[in-house]
């Protein structure tokens, strides 16, 4: 790993695991992307790259914008290394109203740079003392889809009903806020999907 | 209690008589099927032609008379209609002429605890996989005991995308044993790869399989179909084990009877040191006994039916039906 050390491991999800890490000397963390054994050599090979090469992509996107992420230092072909955020999830905090409309916004920013997160539920928010950071773009897509863009705002009022009125608050500063949440409304009327309990971290 | 079971879906018509969870017998018919794919009327009718023979094989090879029946069971739904009338209209003739307690069974849930129950498996994650379904799955007690949807097709079936490509290639049934054949010889080519989070897609997959065909070797297009498909299923499997913990997976329903699918699920299992459960062929195709079984278990809980209120629902949900273990 070009002289650079791998430490605790954090956490560990079905495409990746991820590392605190030391990275020239700087603590960081690492996402990287193991081969799975079920699946062909090509495929994997090709998921993995490509997969690693979107969210580096969009991380950068994202970040050249001003939204609240991790900033990545450097990426390979299955791994990205980025800075070490400290703080605590919000699905083990506290938090109010004006939290909940700043992170709808901070939604709206990544939605209006047509960007969708794809897992945008509390364990992938880290609060850190009045600030906070979006995390895990491992599902993310550059889409103009409304359906991807309204299932972000599904997942995080799933887990969080009550506080939703502030998050729309907050997301509805951008102009394409009303066509999200009239496709959100739609998809929640959806009869397939009615009797589905939708996974909520 | 000895009960009969009843299963008329889609081409299958099987009976299966099962006594305190045990297996007596599992006879079955199948409609005819060629290009054309299934056609209701048609397998409606070769049904009801068959159906009291099919009926007198099961009791024979179980041994019993008639008259031993204590229960009856069928198959609500899902299902093509006139299918699932058959099915329903000799249990309600059953019930009525013994005087036995019928039950409403649901095909996939029927098709989930026969393997959970067979193959010994308590509380997994199950992935079931038919021609009309593919879902990920867990029991759930609130509001009622029932199998909660995590994952699932955003659209058809995987064994509806296997025995659609398997038509358009001109295989011969059964279509996804003649899929897995041809793909013995072939190798890896690029395809279209769906999953989100715990859902997937197989319609894009079969749109670029089709046409494929004259420009690649079928052996590769089978392959490459194949691993995609399963690798999608195995990836949402995996996320859905990291979510829930579980310490046990299932797999069962028509298209279990892959081979490839469950060496792709036994790496997983291995990965994750956890029990894999899945039954025998017999089973895991459309069969009567896991509709006995089950009924076997709603009649004793209670959950039998009068016959004036059994009914067929062609799109009964997993989820809506309750589990009685």
């Amino acid at each position: 790993m070009d002289g650079n050390t791998r430490n605790r491991i954090i956490s560990e999800g079905a495409e990746a695991k991820v590392y605190s890490a030391n990275i020239f000397g700087r603590e960081c963390i690492v996402k990287v992307r193991y081969s799975k054994s079920y699946r062909n050599s090509i495929l994997d090979i090709g998921l993995r790259k490509s997969r690693t090469k979107r969210e580096s992509k969009i991380m950068a996107k994202a970040a050249s914008l001003g939204i609240k992420i991790p900033r990545i230092i450097a990426s390979g072909e299955f791994s990205i290394y980025m800075e070490a955020i400290h703080g605590s999830m919000m699905k083990d905090s506290k938090y109010g109203k004006s939290f909940m409309s700043a992170l709808g916004s901070e939604l709206s920013k990544l939605h209006s740079a047509g960007i969708s997160h794809g897992d945008f539920t509390p364990a992938n928010v880290i609060i850190c003392g009045s600030s906070f950071y979006i995390i895990d773009f491992g599902l993310s897509e550059i889409t103009q889809s409304l359906d991807s863009m309204a299932i972000d705002l599904l997942l995080m009022k799933r887990s969080n009903p009550k506080h939703f009125s502030s998050f729309k608050r907050g997301y509805s500063l951008w102009k394409g806020a009303g066509e999200v949440l009239e496709r959100l409304k739609k998809i929640e009327e959806r009869g397939r999907y009615k009797t589905r309990t939708l996974s909520t971290a | 209690m000895i009960v009969l079971g009843i299963e008329s879906s889609a081409h299958t018509f099987g009976v299966g008589i099962v006594d305190k969870g045990k297996v007596l017998s599992n006879e079955k018919i199948m409609y005819p099927i060629n290009t054309s794919g299934i056609i209701p009327a048609k397998a409606a009718e070769f049904h009801s032609g068959n159906a009291a023979k099919v009926i007198k094989n099961a009791l024979s090879s179980a041994g019993i008379s008639i008259d031993d029946v204590e229960g009856v069971a069928y198959t609500a739904g899902p299902g093509i209609g006139p299918c699932l009338q058959v099915g329903q209209l000799s249990a309600k003739a059953i019930a009525q002429e013994l005087g036995i307690k019928i039950a409403q069974v649901n095909h996939c849930v029927a098709h989930i605890e026969i393997a959970r129950i067979l193959s010994g498996i308590d509380d997994p994650l199950v992935l079931y996989v038919s021609g009309g379904n593919s879902q990920i799955l867990e029991l759930a007690n609130k509001p009622f005991p029932h199998y909660s949807v995590l994952g699932e097709t955003f659209d058809i079936g995987i064994g509806n995308m296997l025995d659609s490509f398997a038509r358009a290639l001109g295989l011969n049934p059964a279509w996804g044993s003649s899929i897995e054949r041809t793909a013995e010889k072939g190798s890896y080519i690029k395809m279209p790869y769906t999953v989100k989070g715990m859902d997937f897609s197989f319609t894009g997959l079969l749109t670029n399989c089709i046409k494929l065909i004259g420009k690649e070797s079928k052996e590769n297009i089978c392959f490459s179909m194949q691993e995609n498909a399963y690798a999608m299923l195995c990836e949402a499997t995996e996320r859905a084990l990291f979510l829930t913990g579980k310490k046990e997976l299932l797999i069962s329903g028509g298209v279990a009877q892959s081979n490839r699918l469950k060496e792709m699920l036994k790496c997983i299992s291995m990965d994750h040191g956890i029990k894999m459960g899945y039954v025998q062929n017999e089973f895991n195709a459309d069969n009567g006994a896991m509709i006995a079984m089950v009924g076997e278990r709603m009649i004793q809980n209670g959950k039998y039916s009068s016959i004036s209120d059994c009914k067929i629902d062609q799109k009964y949900r997993t989820d809506k039906a309750e589990v009685c273990r």
